[in-house]
């Protein structure tokens, strides 16, 4: 079969275009593209099915684990691709890996070195023990987070753009400083003890319940990223779409109303935003997916990510 | 009946941008003025009222356009408000912050010669911005002159406007830190704390990648604009 690799300016990208085999997959043809270029690897490879000009749909991606066959419809010994280049990238891991190992060595960094000397406070440090306790309640945060990265997570795409690294380290790493000023601060203010008790203990509980959230979700899909969408089910899932989420913005709550700062605070709000555009893109999908037509199942009511409000 | 509105909606914008022309025209007469006859520590004391009132306006107009945004996304309508967000809330932002946040809050920089400069900067920029709108309302086009004027003042008025208001802030850096005014000190139960003047300082950090990303967003803009009526 020849493949014809035109830019999205229409441009050929290979003179005289590639020859694969009948029964090629798209991945065979971003290895060819990949041997040929030298510089593309598979992974930067965004190849879609020519549009009509004027037609506002959205293009076709070639998916790895497809037959080319299956694009070409009808002419089985001839196919145009589109090529974009999607940068240089990096495996999810990777990213994950960088933006939380930040927070989880910055925040003891003010716990336990003298850093607020270098901010003009002199003279001892009384810890308290709300103090210590968010310490190991943060890192073990983070540590988790690590873990699940490495162990837990099905990722739908293998990679993710270089720039992502430098745009989400400086989201986590900034906020994880700027709390970790407060909470640590000498002239920190302790909650009473019952608070503080109610904040970790609802914490720890949303933890582990977020951690179960993951365990589901990683049984919904197949380790080698092969995607596809299922509709979640089994525990916070039959009630809302988005429980992992919804866990993971009640547990940073826990922590809040334990070490009660308004960078705290203000983390959660931000955190909660950005997850809620997720989580109503995600839901939007499924309930797009599956429709109830055609023997699809039908996508049922719930929540989307924090009942009782959305 | 949709005849009838759309009408309605074009004799108040032109009302509307009309008027705040008027309040801009007023800033740079009475500027003008007083530097001629009193001098450039008198400017402020001059202005005050007329640019309050015209900033205010430009405050209505942002929160109209967000809620007009939000009401857009809200009901699954993509379309595009006149500017984007990005490009528009920085210049609104900077104009509050230098009008409440710098000039009101530290009556030391209303003498200060770089008022001037930044009054009249803005004011001529807003004196073409509203007419062109207003024009546009009123006749269906604006003259191409007023174009080209729109397009091409910022050339000049963007760096005269942007080095007033960074030297503005840095002038009120000493008073910012002096006076402790909107500053918050620990402890306090809620665990923190802010400084204005590093606030201050942030701000004079975003100008650095902030002015040459807005000077470009103008440029791409003013070759978009002058071409089309090359072609039309």
């Amino acid at each position: 079969m020849k493949v014809a690799v035109i830019t999205r300016s229409g441009k050929e990208f290979f003179k005289g275009g590639l020859e694969l085999n009948d029964s090629a997959t798209v991945a065979d043809l971003q290895e060819a593209i990949y041997k040929r270029t030298k510089k593309y690897h598979p992974s930067r490879q965004r190849l879609t099915i020519p549009l009509q000009p004027g037609s506002k749909e959205k293009p076709t991606v070639l998916q790895s684990k497809k037959c080319l066959k299956e694009y070409s419809d009808g002419n089985t010994d001839k196919l145009t691709v589109v090529f974009k280049d999607l940068g240089t990238q990096v495996s999810y891991r990777t990213l994950f890996f960088w933006e939380y190992l930040g927070p989880l060595v910055i925040y003891p960094i003010f716990y336990y070195f003298p850093v607020y000397h270098f901010f003009g406070y002199r003279g001892e440090r009384v810890i308290h023990p709300v103090q210590t306790y968010a310490l190991y309640y943060w890192c073990f945060h983070y540590f988790k987070r690590i873990m699940e990265t490495f162990f837990v997570h099905h990722f739908s795409h293998a990679t993710s753009p270089l720039s992502n690294v430098f745009r989400n380290c400086a989201y986590y790493w900034t906020f994880g400083a700027y709390i970790a000023y407060y909470a640590n601060h000498p002239l920190y203010t302790p909650v009473s003890d019952l608070q503080m008790k109610v904040g970790f203990g609802f914490g720890v509980v949303c933890q582990v319940a977020n951690f179960y959230c993951h365990l589901l979700l990683r049984n919904l899909r197949s380790p080698n990223g092969s995607g596809g969408y299922q509709i979640p089910r089994g525990f916070l899932f039959n009630v809302v779409t988005c429980a992992n989420y919804t866990t993971e913005i009640y547990q940073w709550l826990g922590f809040n109303i334990a070490t009660q700062t308004v960078s705290g605070y203000i983390f959660m709000v931000v955190a909660a935003s950005i997850m809620t555009n997720w989580a109503l893109a995600k839901h939007r999908r499924l309930k797009r997916l599956f429709d109830g037509k055609e023997g699809r199942p039908k996508y049922p009511r719930r929540w989307v990510i924090l009942p009782p409000f959305l | 009946m949709a005849g009838a509105l759309s009408v309605l909606k074009r004799i108040y914008l032109t009302v509307y941008n009309w008027s705040v022309f008027l309040g801009w025209f007023q800033v740079l007469y009475l500027a003008l003025k007083t530097l001629k006859d009193s001098g450039h520590e008198h400017v402020y004391d001059a202005v005050q009222k007329p640019l309050l009132y015209a900033q205010s306006a430009a405050v209505l107009e942002t929160k109209f356009t967000i809620q007009l945004i939000l009401f857009k996304i809200l009901h699954g309508l993509v379309g595009l408000v006149r500017s984007p967000i990005t490009a528009t809330l920085p210049q609104i932002g900077s104009r509050l912050y230098l009008t409440w946040g710098i000039l009101w809050s530290f009556p030391e920089t209303q003498t200060h010669i770089l008022v001037s400069s930044l009054v009249i900067s803005w004011s001529i920029t807003e004196i073409i911005r509203y007419s062109f709108f207003g024009t546009k309302e009123a006749l269906g086009s604006a003259p191409s002159w007023l174009l080209w004027l729109r397009y091409s003042t910022f050339l000049l008025l963007y760096p005269t406007g942007i080095t007033s208001e960074v030297g503005l802030i840095y002038a009120a850096l000493p008073y910012c830190k002096e006076s402790e005014k909107y500053c918050v000190r620990m402890p306090n139960k809620w665990n923190f704390s802010f400084d204005y003047s590093y606030a201050a300082i942030l701000a004079l950090g975003i100008y650095v990648p902030g002015s040459p990303h807005m000077y470009s967003y103008m440029l791409g803009q003013r070759k978009k604009a002058l071409s089309k009526t090359k072609r039309e």
